[in-house]
This record gives structure tokens, C-alpha cells and sequence, in this order.
């Protein structure tokens, strides 16, 4: 009998820490295990007690390359609460800062994390020297994000301006027009992006999990609405309702909680790609035709191809901010905290992290202190889909004859091209 | 590591560098890489070795900087940060997590029955809890970069002060003076409770600046005149005890709140 145990310790360019444990006896995959050994800190029982003005500020530490989507899921919890209305700039600068997420994690994700793999080097920093310009371009890129969310947020993670009822502050309009030049500019490099991603060979497998993404009519929403759909399923529903549809459950190798459909017990995969496959059709005209010509159209179900999706999805967020900061430049409307009564309640925000959907639910007492909190990461949704599609990826490898290190090299692949935040999952 | 040395390892060669990362948000990780025009020209004065957020690289037997990020969290952490801190000449601490406790810091108050509210049966692979504290509560620190997250700027400036062995002093003044400076209207009378009475400056009031009240990321300022400080709270009728809650998100493991509370708890 022959029986090896391919360990991937330590997944490098990740957010966060964790394992891979497979187990292959006798050409059979025995065992996949996602071991996230991130360490807990306990948010839901941390929050518990402070102000509703705080909870916010606290939640975006779960994660900080997750942090403007943290902040804004957050904050929609307690203004659902509440029943605070913001007004329509106030959506639009949340919505900015989202992108500015976006951008800078998907860029940070594809040319940091994820272009090593392609160009057989440990790190993006051989890069440098390789191709400077191309090197030059994703920094600039990501360094795009990173100023749209300082300009917005106060600074490129964390952000400061975001709170209850509206922005504390607000850039002025040549600043938006600023980023509009600049957005604009930048648009010839995602589209070669694009390009490149679909350049890269990357295995054919097939994810069995059901895909689950915001949905709005007409709309590619990334924090606008509070519906979400089981594309599988063919389910759409509220963000109210998401316990009657999503459970966590615990397992002993991983500090995050699994999560998967009540029900059917299915395992959920929630991405970029989820998203696309869900809203292709209100991509921006470009976008849509990019992903056309790298041939990414739903129902794409490999989820390798998440990578590409995010490209394509860099693409769509410039056109989209584009035209969101020539918008705001007009300066109307007011971003200004609304007034609010502070109340008892139980409040429930979603947004579309730069790695799929996120939920906070929040229960506060008359004082508007925090009496009970609810949060499932993107992560915590996808880590089941992550563990079978491994073991559906080294079935494939193992079939095919190739050998260890080969094996190990593909799962570190798909282990990225589902961009996990581990930082996130364990929170 | 003795005083005013370069930490260099041999004549001529650069200072080998390795990045550890404990319980935190990756957040002052990710500052570091958010200064795109300036990382090749940090990265270009030292020799970096490990870096799991950026390399596949292994982690080496031997280097003499370490920059730790996060709080300890579990025994392994402590373990770990000891193990760092007996390879490594220079140990430089990142963030509010790694200097304060930070967040992660809140859970230290009645730790015990936190775990539970979060799982049914904690999971192995978080291995063994233990009440969150600071790296500097368990290991000696050479330098430390505070803020939740920190500013690249006065990273880069510990970070050259740690490459060339130079002075350590640690700024003690408040935020409040910083924030006078800027020239910011003050929070108290509009009826919000601000941090930066107490909070240790170098920021530059970055949130007041912007709107937002001090949440006291920079940690107790070694000046800060607590009692005073409460007074002037009740002054404006808001609450000392909301007051005190604020300050214990980032202060939560320090000796000097938790001397407070024993105090009032006789």
C-alpha cells in the first residue's frame, strides 16, 4: 500500500494563516482537510456591550484588507436597526469605497499573490526586474485603490470618515475629477489584464456548490441591495432572512466555521465569479465584452477562473467609479449623518466584499449598546466549497498520473484563485 | 541587543529581516505594501526573508530584525514570540495588537466564558487560548510602531532607526496637543467623548482631522492624567463611564485601567 500525505503548511500569499492536509492511498484521495489555524479573537463576544457609534470601528478590525466592506456592512446593520434612511450621495460614496476595496484587492490579490504561480517565482518581486513595466503598472493599479479608499475613507484601510447616517468628511471636486482621469487612464491596463489572466493555463475542474451573490434588478450591486440569490437553488432572497438559509457548523480542523445551505446541506461558494455568473448581464458594456473575448460567460463553473473574474471585475469597477466621481463632483445632495432616534432592535446589514457576500447582525438595547452580534465572512462561506473542490482537483491530478509536487503546486493554485481572507474567516 | 548598535549582521551584508504575524487584521501588514512607490526602496535596504503574506519562502533559522504583528493570542503564540526573540538582535512590534493588545485586547476582559459565545466546542485548530495580551507584556520589544493601523511614514522612520541603531525615544506628549495644533474644534463641546485627552500623539490628529473623534489607538499616553481627564468629562455632563468603556478598546490589557478597576471594585 501506498500512502502519502501531501501538507501544504503555511499557504503563502494569503490573508492570514492556515494548512492544507491531503491524504492519498493507494492513487484514492482519502482525506482533504482546509486547516485554518488562524488565531480566534472572538468579535462576536467583543462587541458585545459597546456603543452602536463603536461597533462599526471594531468590526472593521476583523480584517483590514476586508475593512471598507466590514465598516459598511456594519454600519447598514445598525442603521437597519435603527431605521435610518441615508441619503443617495452618502450610498454613493459607500459604494465608491467598496471599489476602492475592490481595487485594491484584486490587484493586490492577482499581481501579489497570484502571478508567482504563473511565472514560477516565489514572490512578485523577481517582477521587477523581469517586466518592471508590467511591475510598475499593477502597483500603480493597486496604489489606485489604496488612494480612492484614503480619499474616501481617511485612509487605505480602517476606514475613518464612514459612520452611522453618512461621512464625517468629504473630498473636494476637483478630487473626484481626479480620480476620474486617473480611473480612466488606467483602463487600457485592465483590459490587457484581462487578457493576461486568460493567458494562464489552469486546470478544468468543476465546482458542485451552489453560487450565491447579491442580486439587483438592472444592477451589478456590490452594497445597493439587500437581496441575495442561490443560483443553484434559483432562490432569491432577503438579507433578513439569511439564517433560514445559510447554517455554520463547526469542524475540529479549523479555527473558521464552515458554513453551508440549511437544507440540502450543499456547501456555497460565494466570489467574483459567483457574482458574475449572477449579474453578466449588468457588467458595463466593456466589461462584458472583455470577459466575452476571455471567454468567461455564466454558467462558468471552474473556479479557478475567479481569478479572471476579478480582472474582469477591475475593469467593470473603473468604468463604474469613472462615472460615480464625475457624479459626485456636481456636489449634490449632502453626505452629511442624518439625524437619528437610537432604539432597540435587531439589525441586519450585507454587502459584497472584494471576496464574496458578508453579514453582520446586530440586536441593541435602548441605549443603543450591542446585545448580541452575528457575522459570516465570505470565507467562513466558501472553506466547505474550497475543501471538496481540493479533493475534486487532487482526484482529477491523481488520475491523471502526475506526481507530488505537481499536485501540491495546483492545490496552492485553487487555494488562491478562491482568494481566501483567513484573517477574516476566524475572526 | 545592546544599546546603539547597527543591527547589520556582518560587515557589508544587509540586515536580514523576517515578518511574523500573530492575531490581528493583517492590517499593518498590509500598510507596509500600501506605499507602492516607496516598496522596493524599503524592501532594497534590507535582506527579507520571510514574509508569508508576500513569498513562498520559508521561514529561516537565523536573521536579526524581526517585525511582529498581533496580539498573543495562544500558548503556541507565546512560544513563538519567545523562539523570535531569542534568533533575532531586534525585535520591532507593528500595530495596536502587537503593542497594546489592541482589539484583540478587549476579549481579555472575562476571557473565560468568551470562547463559548462564539463555538459550541472550540475547534483544535485553534489550538490552545489564552488571554490576549501584548507582545511587550510577554517579551522584550526594541522599537515599537503604534497606531490601529500604522502610518507607512513612521514606520519607515522606527524601521531606519532599527537598520542604523539610532536614538529610541518614544514621543509621550497627547494627542489633545497635536490636535490644538491643527487647529480642529474640539468634540467635548459639540457633546462627543474624544480619546485624544489621553492617548499617547504622533499621528497628528489624523482622525479628529477628519470628523471623527480619538478612539485612542496609540495606546495610554505615559503622561496621561487619567483623574483629570474624568473631571473634564463630567464637566461637559457626558458619561465617565462611557468614558472608560471607549478607552478600554484599545487599553483593555493595560496595567494602569486595570489598576482603576481593581481599585473600584473594593
Amino acid at each position: 500500500m501506498t500512502k502519502s500525505l501531501l501538507n501544504i503548511d503555511h499557504i503563502a500569499r494569503v490573508e492570514g494563516h492556515g494548512n492544507v492536509h491531503v491524504v492519498i492511498e493507494n492513487d484514492q484521495v482519502k482525506t482533504v482537510e482546509m486547516n485554518i489555524v488562524e488565531p480566534a479573537r472572538l468579535f462576536e463576544s467583543m462587541v458585545r456591550g459597546h456603543s452602536y457609534k463603536d461597533c462599526s470601528y471594531i468590526a472593521s478590525r476583523i480584517c483590514g484588507i476586508c475593512s471598507p466592506s466590514h465598516c459598511i456592512t456594519d454600519l447598514k446593520a445598525v442603521e437597519d436597526a435603527f431605521g435610518v434612511e441615508v441619503s443617495d450621495r452618502t450610498k454613493l460614496i459607500r459604494e465608491l469605497l467598496v471599489y476602492g476595496s475592490y481595487l485594491q484587492n484584486h490587484a493586490s490579490h492577482l499581481f501579489v499573490f497570484v502571478v508567482p504561480d504563473f511565472i514560477g517565482q516565489p514572490s512578485v518581486f523577481p517582477l521587477a526586474e523581469s517586466d518592471p513595466e508590467l511591475f510598475a503598472q499593477a502597483l500603480e493599479l493597486k496604489k489606485l485603490g489604496n488612494d480612492l479608499c484614503t480619499s474616501v475613507g481617511g485612509r487605505s484601510i480602517h476606514p475613518i470618515t464612514a459612520v452611522v447616517g453618512g461621512f464625517t468628511h468629504e473630498i473636494s471636486a476637483d478630487e473626484y475629477l481626479s480620480f476620474t482621469r486617473r480611473m480612466e487612464e488606467m483602463i487600457p491596463f485592465a483590459k490587457a489584464t484581462v487578457d493576461l489572466f486568460s493567458s494562464f493555463r489552469i486546470t478544468d475542474i468543476h465546482t458542485a456548490s451552489d453560487m450565491l451573490a447579491m442580486v439587483e434588478e438592472d444592477y451589478y450591486p456590490v452594497q445597493s441591495s439587500n437581496q441575495l440569490e442561490l443560483l443553484d437553488e434559483g432562490v432569491v432572497f432577503d438579507a433578513h432572512d439569511f439564517e433560514d438559509y445559510l447554517e455554520e457548523y463547526e469542524v475540529p480542523h479549523s479555527g473558521s466555521l464552515f458554513t453551508r445551505e440549511k437544507g440540502s446541506g450543499k456547501a456555497v461558494f460565494t466570489s467574483a465569479l459567483s457574482r458574475l455568473n449572477a449579474s453578466w448581464d449588468h457588467l458595463s458594456q466593456e466589461a462584458k465584452f472583455a470577459s466575452a473575448k476571455a471567454g468567461l460567460r455564466p454558467e462558468e463553473r471552474n473556479p479557478m477562473k475567479n481569478n479572471l473574474a476579478q480582472a474582469i471585475e477591475i475593469l467593470d469597477a473603473l468604468i463604474r467609479c469613472s462615472g460615480i466621481c464625475r457624479e459626485l463632483a456636481k456636489f449634490e445632495g449632502s453626505s452629511k449623518p442624518v439625524p437619528y432616534q437610537v432604539k432597540a432592535g435587531v439589525g441586519v446589514g450585507m454587502t459584497e466584499a472584494p471576496r464574496g457576500v458578508v453579514f453582520h447582525k446586530l440586536e441593541f438595547d435602548a441605549d443603543g449598546k450591542v446585545v448580541h452580534a452575528s457575522i459570516i465572512t465570505p470565507t467562513a462561506q466558501n472553506l466547505a466549497s474550497l475543501e471538496n473542490d481540493t479533493r475534486h482537483l487532487a482526484e482529477v491530478l491523481v488520475e491523471s498520473g502526475l506526481g507530488e509536487e505537481h499536485i501540491r503546486s495546483e492545490i496552492a493554485k485553487l487555494v488562491r484563485a478562491y482568494d481566501p481572507c483567513l484573517s477574516c474567516s476566524v475572526h | 541587543m545592546t544599546d546603539h548598535t547597527c543591527a547589520s549582521n556582518t560587515e557589508g551584508q544587509l540586515p536580514r529581516v523576517v515578518v511574523a504575524g500573530l492575531a490581528s487584521c493583517f492590517g499593518c501588514q498590509l500598510q507596509i505594501t500600501n506605499q507602492e512607490q516607496y516598496l522596493t526602496d524599503i524592501l532594497g535596504r534590507f535582506d527579507l526573508q520571510y514574509w508569508q503574506l508576500a513569498s513562498s519562502d520559508p521561514m529561516p533559522e537565523d536573521f536579526d530584525i524581526v517585525i511582529i504583528e498581533g496580539a498573543v493570542t495562544t500558548e503556541e503564540a507565546l512560544e513563538q514570540v519567545k523562539a523570535l526573540r531569542e534568533v533575532a538582535d531586534t525585535v520591532i512590534t507593528i500595530g495596536a495588537c502587537a503593542n497594546t493588545g489592541g482589539i484583540p485586547g478587549i476579549a481579555a476582559a472575562g476571557y473565560a466564558s468568551r470562547a463559548s459565545e462564539v463555538y459550541d466546542s472550540v475547534p483544535e485548530a485553534c489550538g490552545t487560548m489564552i488571554e490576549p495580551c501584548a507582545v511587550s507584556d510577554v517579551i522584550a520589544v526594541d522599537f515599537q510602531v503604534p497606531c490601529c493601523p500604522i502610518d507607512f511614514y513612521e514606520f519607515a522612520q522606527i524601521l531606519s532607526a532599527a537598520l542604523m541603531g539610532s536614538n529610541r525615544a518614544r514621543r509621550s506628549t497627547t494627542m489633545c496637543n497635536e490636535c490644538k495644533r491643527q487647529e480642529n474644534p474640539c468634540f467635548y463641546p459639540q457633546g462627543e467623548i474624544c480619546l485624544g485627552l489621553v492617548t499617547s500623539g504622533g499621528c497628528m490628529a489624523r482622525c479628529p482631522s477628519l470628523g471623527r473623534p480619538c478612539m485612542g489607538c496609540r495606546g495610554l499616553s505615559p503622561k496621561a492624567n487619567l483623574d483629570s481627564a474624568r473631571e473634564s468629562v463630567a464637566s461637559y455632563n457626558l458619561s465617565v463611564e462611557e468614558f472608560d468603556r471607549k478607552l478600554s478598546i484599545f487599553n483593555q490589557t493595560n496595567a494602569v485601567l486595570s489598576a482603576k478597576d481593581e481599585a473600584s471594585d473594593d
